[in-house]
Formats: C-alpha cells, structure tokens, sequence
C-alpha cells in the first residue's frame, strides 16, 4: 500500500509540473491559432521567432547587465519584430489563396532563423536565468517548484491580456471581423494587411514570452529547443482545434501533463515519441481537435 | 573520381526523394513525411542485408514494401484532415520516425563483430557493396538505373488518365470529387506511391553512405524533399531533376567554400522563390518562356 502511494505521489508530482509547464506549449499552440485564425495558414517560423525572441532578451540581459524582469519585455518586443518581419517576407506578398505556397515560405523562414541562431551562437547551449528557482512550496506530500509556478502564471497573465484585447478592444474587433469574413471586413473599410500584420505581432508577442518562459523554466537556451517547440506547438493547435483559443490552452496544459508523465514512466528519450503518437491518436478519433469546428474547405 | 561519382549518387538518391513528394504534391498535398519513409526504407533494407544477409534486390524491394504498407497506414488518418492540417500530422510522423530510431537497437554478433543498428551511435558497416566486390562505377549505375526507371514511369503515368485525375485532384478537390473521382482513393494512391519511392531512395542510401544516423532524417531532408519539386514546380519531373541538381550540385557543393553559411542560402532561397514564382521556379509561365524562345531561336537558324 505504501508503495502504491509514493507512486501515486511521484505520478501526481510530474503531472503537475508537466501542467505548469505546460503553459509555455499553451502559449506557443494561442500563437500558431491566433495566426490560422487570421489568415487560415500556418506560420511554421513561429516557434523559431519565438526562441529568437529569448535570444536577444538573453544578449540585451548580458550586454547590458539588465535586471530580470526585463527580460520578458524585451524578449517579447523582439519576436514581435521578428513575427511582423516573417510576415512580410512569407506572407505578405505571396497570393492570398496560395496557402502551400506560403506555409513552404515559412519553412524556409523556420530553417533562416534556426541557422542564424545556430551561427551567433555556434550551436552551443547558453545559461538562462531562471526566476525564483531557490523558492520551493510544500503542500502536503508535494512540492511546488517556483520557477514552474512563476512561468504558470506569467502564461496566465499573458493570456489574460491577449483575451481581453481580442474580446474588448477595437483591434481584436478587427482581427476577429477578418478572420471570419476577411471580404466583407475589407468591405467595412478595414485593412487586411495592417490587421494581418497587427495579428503577427501580437502572436509574436505572446511568442516572446513563450520562449522566455521556456528558457527560465528549462534554465538553458539551445537551437536544439527550437524544432521540438515548433512541433509540440503545432500538436497542441491540433489537438486543440485550429483557431480555438481555449482549445490551444487546454490542450497545452494537456501535453505538458501528458509528456511528464511518459518522461516518468518511459524515460526523457522515449518522451517525445509518445507525444507525437498522442497527435495521431488524435487524428484518428477527432481530427477537428478538442473544440474545432468542422473544417469543410481549407 | 569517387568525389564526382559520389555526388551523382547523392543527386539520384535526392531526385527520388523529390520524386516521392512531387506525386504527392500533384494531388497537392504538402507531405514532410517524406524523410520519414526514407530513413523506415534506409533501415529496413540496411537490416535486411547485413543481420539477416538478404541481397542486394530483394531487400530493396521488400522495404519499398514496408515503407509503402506504412505510408498506406499513415495516410489514413493524415488524409482524413487536409491541405495544412496534413503538413502537421506528416511533420510530427517525421519527428516520430527519427525519435524511434534514435532509440531502435538491435545489436547481433556476426563473426565475432557486433553489428545492427545502435540507437544513439547510429547503424554503421553497412558494407554490403564492398563485401561484394561492387565498383563505385556499378553503384552508381545502380542507382540511377532506379531513378531512369521511377522518372520513366512517372512521366508515363502523368501522359495517361491516372496522371489526369491526380492532377485533378490537386487542382481543385471538389471540382474532382463532382467528376466521380474518389478523392480519398486518389490521395491514398499517391501517398502509398510516394511512400514506396521514399523507401527505394532510402534503401539506396543507407547501401551507398554505409552509415545510418538519426541526424540524417530531420526536418531539413524533409524540407529537401518538397523544396525539390516546388522549386523545380510540378510541370514534368525533369524539374525536380533540374532542382536537385541545382541545390546538391551548386548549392551544397558548389558553394562549399562559404561553409555552414549555405544553409541560411537554403532558407533565403526558399522564401525569395515563393515570393517571386510562388508555383514553382519551371510553372507553367516558364515554360512557356523558355519555348517561345527556343522557338524563336530555332526559327532563326532554319531561316
């Protein structure tokens, strides 16, 4: 019965910080969402943007020896850039109905800054700090990390502000009026290309964040988070349900859950397997996701 | 010598990789699974040959079997879901592949040498050619024997009605569907064939490199795989042979000298390409281009 009980506790441990930490998937999986909203296609160079983000925070922090908090600001402001500049580049001139055409141009986009990372920092992992990371909380048989908790509710807090904007503000009025009608908002007098843009760099936003979050929580920073955060990110959207917002949170949090406890039972090389074959699980039962619609024309 | 006949090897085992996922793309299906099924083709024959001691030609076809058989499986689910929702489920089939060969071992002693694949270190002394006294010159016959008949029945397929209803397909779905083409049928067609094509490159590979690592079957083969012919566009599929040449022979060899900087080229190129002929360097724009001035060209000699 003992025995029982301390894997129930060890279970129910990783459950939990794989949910905290799971907010970082949310983040990224709102981001990918936000965009297909808005335009119906993926921004695969997403993620990336979003690592990129936490790598300039990162140089910004160690140039010019800024305190902490800052770092989410800046790393945010940065991958906004950057989510505005892949826009322009992959997005914005190519046809609007071309969707294959696009999402290959963000491939490439994703290989660009993923080399360019690589470059600057010859492909070694850096230290990243991490917040509140001596700060531990015991509740009962289980014990909170601080850092997890803190990332949980910067995940939190940013999802707040993104739903409020896009629910009580003119602009998520606009984004919302083009990502169901895009002819008819234009008919309304709306710019498609200054609200699509305005999509991307509040995504990147979130994006920044994400990847800053990330980093404090895993305490390291390394091209090699790029691709598996771009794929979860993606896994989460779908099992959430492309263009669902709560769906992308739920299922974020889910994955994070989910990953922890394979990690726990099947080992950190066997982690990622399973999640991926969680995503054809998916595919197979309810291919719509959690809370999509049902796509008729894409 | 070895050098150029290597870098032949290389582009025909490309160009059939292309080719895999230039039927898909007829159908217009973005697949990155492609890798996928190469390196499930690469391991099954390279298994085949050196722990079970099959031959050369058999084990190539059993594994274009195998891969087939999986594309068939996975295309199932995948193609219940379209267009950007399928790029998903293929890139995380991708991801899984490598992550399962990153951890497949399966190690047996073969006079007093341990051989057979070895997870993290990879799956190395695949050494069929050299145990059996092949040439670099026979290889690479070999090689592209395969790629000449593969492009050959390609171009075949694309003249009669079966290269007709896939391009149907790719063209508008629906359009297809109210014609009486069965869409799914259609579809799973070409992910099976695409699938087998990646197996046949695959195996050719792991017998020509000798040497299998997970790193080899990442995202950026994938990426290879569909640059091919959306670069070389989906006219014919001399240009996927046209694009193959071009990124292998002068962007990864060609520019060797700028080192690592040819991979950023690679990300550039594709976003500059889409942007300026967003259906492919040799559409149908092109080529109707490139024959007015041949036309012309000829036109003046004869006169």
């Amino acid at each position: 019965m003992d025995d029982f009980w301390f894997e129930f506790v060890e279970v129910t441990q990783s459950i939990g910080d794989g949910v905290l930490f799971g907010s970082t998937y949310a983040l990224i999986g709102i981001g990918f969402t936000l965009i297909f909203g808005a335009m119906g296609k993926l921004n695969v160079a997403y993620a990336a943007a979003a690592m990129a983000g936490a790598y300039s925070s990162l140089a910004i922090y160690i140039l010019f020896d800024a305190p902490l908090v800052v770092i989410f600001i800046v790393s945010a402001i940065c991958a906004a850039i950057l989510g505005y500049l892949v826009y322009l580049t992959c997005f914005r001139f190519i046809p609007v109905h071309n969707h294959l055409a696009a999402l290959m141009a963000s491939v490439g986009g994703l290989f660009f800054i993923d080399e360019v990372i690589v470059h600057a920092t010859r492909g070694s992992p850096l230290a990243f700090p991490s917040m509140f990371s001596e700060a531990y909380f015991e509740v009962g048989p289980y014990g909170i990390r601080g850092d997890l908790l803190f990332v949980f509710f910067i995940g939190l807090i940013s999802t707040g502000v993104l739903l409020y904007v896009l629910f009580r503000t003119r602009l998520g009025l606009a984004t919302r009026a083009v990502a169901q009608q895009d002819v008819a908002a234009r008919l309304c007098g709306m710019s498609i290309h200054l609200t699509n843009s305005t999509t991307f760099a509040v995504a990147g936003l979130l994006g920044g964040i994400a990847g800053a979050m990330t980093a404090a929580a895993v305490g390291i920073l390394s091209p090699v988070m790029i691709l598996p955060l771009t794929i979860k990110g993606l896994i989460v959207t779908v099992i959430g349900g492309l263009g669902s917002i709560p769906g992308a949170i739920i299922a974020g949090l889910f994955v994070g859950g989910f990953e922890n406890v394979v990690m726990y039972f099947r080992g950190i090389d066997e982690r990622d397997m399973y999640v991926v074959a969680l995503l054809f699980i998916f595919l197979v039962f309810r291919p719509n996701g959690l809370f999509g619609k049902t796509i008729t024309r894409d | 010598m070895d050098y150029f006949l290597n870098l032949v090897n290389t582009i025909g085992i490309h160009t059939l990789l292309g080719l895999s996922a230039y039927i898909l793309l007829l159908t217009g299906q973005l697949s990155l699974a492609q890798a996928g099924f190469f390196a499930v083709g690469a391991y099954t024959a390279a298994v085949l040959t050196v722990i079970l001691g099959w031959g050369i030609l058999p084990a190539i076809g059993l594994a274009m079997l195998i891969t087939g058989l999986l594309a068939f499986l996975v295309g199932f689910p995948a193609l219940r879901v379209r267009g950007l929702m399928l790029v998903v489920a293929t890139l995380a089939f991708g991801e899984f592949v490598r992550m399962f060969f990153y951890n497949f071992r399966w190690r047996v002693t073969q006079e007093g040498v341990e051989v057979g694949p070895d997870g993290t270190m990879g799956f190395s002394e695949i050494r069929y050619f050299a145990e059996h006294g092949w040439t670099s010159w026979e290889v690479t016959s070999l090689i592209w024997v395969f790629v000449i008949l593969v492009m050959a029945i390609i171009w075949w397929a694309d003249q009669t009605r079966s290269g007709a209803v896939l391009r149907a397909v790719g063209e508008d779905e629906l359009a297809a569907g109210t014609v009486g083409i069965d869409v799914t049928v259609v579809k799973m067609a070409a992910m099976t064939a695409g699938g087998v094509i990646a197996g046949l490159a695959g195996s050719l590979y792991a017998h020509q490199i000798t040497m299998l690592d997970h790193h080899a079957f990442t995202v950026l083969l994938a990426t290879f795989a569909i640059a091919y012919p959306i670069l070389g566009g989906v006219s014919n599929v001399f240009g996927t042979l046209v694009a193959v040449i071009f990124i292998q022979g002068l962007l990864v060899e060609g520019l060797r000298f700028l080192g690592d900087w040819r991979m950023l080229l690679f990300g550039a190129l594709i976003i500059v390409v889409m942007n300026v002929k967003p259906r492919g360097l040799f559409d149908s724009q092109t080529l109707r281009w490139i024959k007015s001035v041949l036309r012309l060209h000829l036109s003046r000699r004869i006169s």
